[in-house]
């Protein structure tokens, strides 16, 4: 028994390990530049403004940047092309960073390549230190349009139509000499780029190792010390120890705003499982015992498609037709939890979040009561197959006492582990309730972030559910385990 | 006797497990009648464009005779252009000199501007004729909800056979590996394994990471350019995976490397059901809609494929389990048959009977997953019309009942019906009712 739970226990870890890799995948594919989203989508360094604001968003960009890790490398190692550098992590900036691998793929000759994006830098530079003056304004816009997209092109006929309208508003103002020529330098090794190409290198395959500092160790792990050692500022503690990074939409900690969210999920799943559980058991019991008869035809069809009600439909219908005037029928509120203020008594309280959990939980319970009473029913029945069944019936024991005594203990077995199964659809379930009745949940709190491209909330939230799913299922295998011992792991 | 009598007998007598089954689930009315419904579902999913159109089916206009809704599958596909006298038309506004409508005269994005602002079934409609009715009512815009419950089924039946079609594929071959060969069966080579993982991983690099910018500009041109290119990488993977088993030929020779060592292909397999098992689907689905910059329902059903094969593989496997100690099974392996030949030939097909009861589930769920991401919103364009958007679009008006009956009907039958289907199958393959 020891030995089956720890074994399980082990293969707990590298199934955590691979939904931690897939979900900081997912994360890393999301579209965006992360800085930006988490700076509120701010531009910095824009066309107009001030050469200081422009300075100061930059300097803001990259202290972001260095908050959230994105400095380091993104993993372990990385599998590219000879051609790709080591150190093309160190180009903070995510447009830029692709935009320059798009490079690498078509050239292959980094050291062109890097030399052509100082370049571009050099004018941006320049640019900063230009005299502005009534000549200058038309001309200065075009530039640092052009320049700032310049770092994220990569066609050669687009490169080129924008060199030449830098050239074109240069023209413009004799202030721009200076930049003028950088540009020509610019002009220049852009052409290098495309002349002395190393496609070959492009299909030769390397491995760069990264070690331990990298962006997913530190968003599993952590950097901060940890039992001694001093904390340095902009550490963090890492998934695994309870720091899920912050939200971008109102830079609170995804932690702080998931424990308020979390009661209501947990209240509502919590009533509305043991709701299932108390008028299930019963009610599969009975049907089994009543087998073939008409009730329990009609019972087991209309718990059949209560089955198959899509969730969300009921929970229109109520809406619709129960919480309105339209109808005639407006017995519930239709959104939300109610207001509660301190000088309202603690029935007062309870009765208005109670009349606004009703209908929220309904919808909750009826999927998971219609499947648990069917497999209860089910257990009941092949439990009353066994022949210690019979032989108890033949030696003349209460129908009453076989049921109870003898068959409802057995037929629990299956029950218990679905416990853990009810456990995730419960989440997905919750999901979908708190959105439509607007209560303000870890659904509603998913569903907002995803619409906000929130990332560190819905993939928090994704992980979070994975790792709960997971040890919901290390449960039900070990409880099948302890009250079947003919359970063995292997087969 | 009459010929039918004598059919009927034959039938009887035919003890083959299929046949017993067949008949077994003839017997169940609700079951059987489910099917047939499918087949309703299955025809206005085809007809969806001929049921309901702003196009009529056929028509003379300035006495040319035309085909209009058969010509817009050969305008989308590019080998077709509208003539000029129909090019960018309001199909109701045109003076015909006949016209063949379809049932249903008006297509899901059309905006009936004269109904908009959710007219109901038995509101007063301004429509010319009753032949232009809105029977179900119209949204907000004034599209007509029949119309979208029309296109709505077309894409339920879509997610149905998109993505079962993808968990079926997976779920057999997985599942079949791993119930066939378990944990000692599969032996190879050292060096086959050896050469097989290089060049697997030799293939992945020159067939798709060389190649990501080249499949990534065609995903965004066209998805025809799209499955060229990924053509192009897949011959080139599989190229490698040759090239590596034929080199393997030689190597074998050398002692060391030659030794047959057995994979656990159980072990792997399960472990990757479990892990599968243990992601959240719908959540999973939320977070990959989250970083998918152009939703599209393709995408949803795709994913939905990729995630619920587990259920099959299940099932297989462990008819596998049970089917390869069987007698046929080893007389066929007696006989000399290939490996393959007695997996896919005579182990699979006789566990199929029984996956057909997790596909009939499957599709349950596949649509009640679609839908219920469709209802909120996610991984679904605003142009495309589902039974999920049509129920969401109720939530913004709640005088429009029909918004909120129909979508949701439409669902809990199509959901329903699978599930009876399934069940029907459990019943029917469930040996103790075996004569």
């Amino acid at each position: 028994m020891f030995k089956y739970v720890l074994k399980r226990f082990v293969y707990f870890i590298p199934t955590l390990a691979i939904i931690a890799l897939v979900t900081f995948a997912l994360s890393k594919m999301a579209p965006g530049d992360p800085v930006k989203l988490a700076l509120g989508n701010k531009d910095n360094g824009g066309e107009a403004g001030q050469t200081s604001e422009k300075i100061a968003g930059e300097k803001a960009y990259h202290e972001m940047a260095e908050k959230m890790g994105l400095h380091l490398p993104a993993f372990y190692f990385d599998l590219t092309t000879v051609a790709t550098p080591d150190t093309l992590y160190k180009y903070t900036k995510k447009p830029e960073r692709e935009n320059l691998s798009r490079l690498i793929a078509k050239y292959g000759n980094w050291d062109k390549i890097e030399a052509y994006y100082a370049n571009i830098k050099a004018v941006q530079f320049e640019m900063y230190k230009v005299q502005q003056d009534s000549t200058t304004f038309e001309g200065s816009r075009t530039l640092n349009s052009e320049i700032n997209r310049l770092f994220t092109l990569s066609k050669d006929d687009e490169i080129e139509a924008s060199l030449k309208t830098l050239q074109t508003a240069t023209t413009l103002s004799p202030n721009f000499n200076s930049v003028a020529a950088k540009i020509a330098s610019l002009q220049q090794s852009y052409s290098t780029v495309k002349t002395e190409t190393a496609n070959t290198k492009n299909f030769i395959p390397a491995i760069h190792f990264y070690g331990l500092n990298n962006q997913f160790h530190r968003w599993l792990f952590g950097d901060k010390p940890y039992f001694f050692g001093e904390e340095q500022p902009g550490q963090t503690a890492g998934f695994l120890r309870g720091d899920f990074g912050f939200s971008y939409l109102d830079k609170r900690p995804v932690w702080s705003k998931m424990k308020d969210a979390l009661p209501w999920t947990l209240l509502l799943n919590l009533i509305s499982i043991v709701l299932a559980y108390v008028v299930a058991i019963p009610l599969g019991v009975w049907s089994a015992r009543k087998k073939g008869s008409f009730a329990d035809n009609i019972v087991t069809f209309l718990l059949f498609l209560l089955n198959s009600l899509p969730v969300f439909w009921i929970a229109t219908l109520m809406i619709t037709f129960l919480t309105t005037d339209e109808y005639g029928m407006n017995f519930f509120p239709t959104f939300g939890l109610g207001e509660v203020d301190p000088s309202m008594s603690n029935m007062e309280v309870f009765t208005e979040r109670a009349v606004h959990l009703i209908l929220p939980i309904i919808c909750l319970t009826y999927g998971s009561w219609a499947y648990l009473s069917r497999q209860m029913r089910g257990g009941v029945l092949s439990v009353l197959r066994q022949d210690y069944i019979r032989t108890a019936k033949a030696k003349g024991l209460a129908e009453g006492k076989i049921i109870w005594k003898h068959a409802f203990r057995n037929s629990l077995i299956p029950i218990i582990t679905i416990f853990a199964s009810i456990f995730p659809s419960a989440i997905a379930g919750a999901f979908i309730i708190e959105n439509i009745f607007a209560i303000p949940g870890m659904g509603k709190l998913s569903f907002e972030g995803l619409v906000a491209r929130d990332y560190p909330m819905v993939f928090t939230v994704m992980l979070l559910s994975a790792v709960l799913t997971l040890i919901g299922n290390l449960v039900a295998d070990i409880l099948y385990a302890v009250v079947d011992p003919r359970i063995s792991f292997n087969k | 006797m009459s010929a039918q009598n004598i059919k009927q007998i034959s039938e009887t007598l035919d003890q083959s497990y299929s046949a017993i089954v067949k008949r077994q689930f003839r017997k169940n009315k609700m079951a059987v009648w489910s099917l047939r419904f499918i087949f309703v579902i299955v025809f206005i999913g085809l007809f969806a464009d001929f049921l309901s159109n702003d196009k009529p089916i056929a028509c003379s206009y300035k006495g040319n005779t035309y085909f209009p809704i058969a010509k817009s599958y050969g305008v989308s596909l590019g080998i077709a252009k509208w003539p000029k006298d129909i090019a960018n038309v309001d199909w109701h506004s045109l003076n015909y000199d006949w016209a063949l409508l379809p049932l249903i005269p008006y297509s899901p994005q059309y905006q009936d501007l004269k109904n908009d602002n959710f007219k109901g079934p038995f509101d007063e409609q301004d429509v010319p004729s009753f032949r232009f009715k809105h029977f179900l009512g119209t949204d907000k815009l004034g599209r007509d909800v029949m119309s979208g419950m029309i296109q709505g089924t077309r894409v339920a039946m879509m997610v149905g056979v998109i993505s079962m079609s993808i968990a079926v594929v997976i779920g057999i071959l997985l599942g079949s590996l791993a119930g066939y060969y378990g944990d000692t069966k599969l032996k190879m080579s050292r060096i086959r394994i050896y050469m097989n993982l290089l060049f697997f991983a030799l293939g992945v690099f020159y067939a798709f990471m060389v190649r990501s910018y080249v499949l990534s500009d065609a995903l965004s041109t066209s998805v025809g350019s799209f499955f060229i290119q990924l053509l192009i990488s897949l011959f080139v993977f599989f190229v490698f995976m040759i090239i590596a088993n034929v080199l393997v030929m030689p190597l074998k020779k050398i002692p060391f490397l030659g030794t047959q060592v057995s994979i656990p292909m159980d072990i792997l397999i399960s472990r990757l059901i479990e892990v599968m098992v243990s992601v959240p689907t719908l959540l999973l689905l939320l977070s990959i809609s989250a970083i998918m910059s152009k939703p599209s329902i393709f995408v949803t059903m795709i994913v939905i494929g990729f995630l619920g094969w587990t259920g099959i593989a299940k099932y297989v496997r462990a008819e596998l389990l049970k089917v390869r100690s069987l007698e046929f099974i080893e007389a066929a392996q007696a006989l000399g048959l290939s490996e393959a030949r007695v997996i896919f030939k005579h182990a699979i097909p006789n566990s199929l009977t029984s996956v057909l009861i997790t596909i009939a589930f499957g599709v349950a769920g596949a649509i009640l997953t679609e839908s219920s991401l469709s209802f909120l919103g996610i991984g679904v364009a605003p142009e495309e019309v589902t039974w999920g958007s049509l129920l969401s679009a109720s939530r913004s008006d709640v005088s429009a009942w029909w918004l909120a009956i129909f979508p949701g009907f439409a669902i809990f039958i199509t959901v329903t019906i699978f599930n009876l289907i399934g069940e029907g199958l459990a019943d029917a393959m469930d040996p103790r009712l075996k004569q």
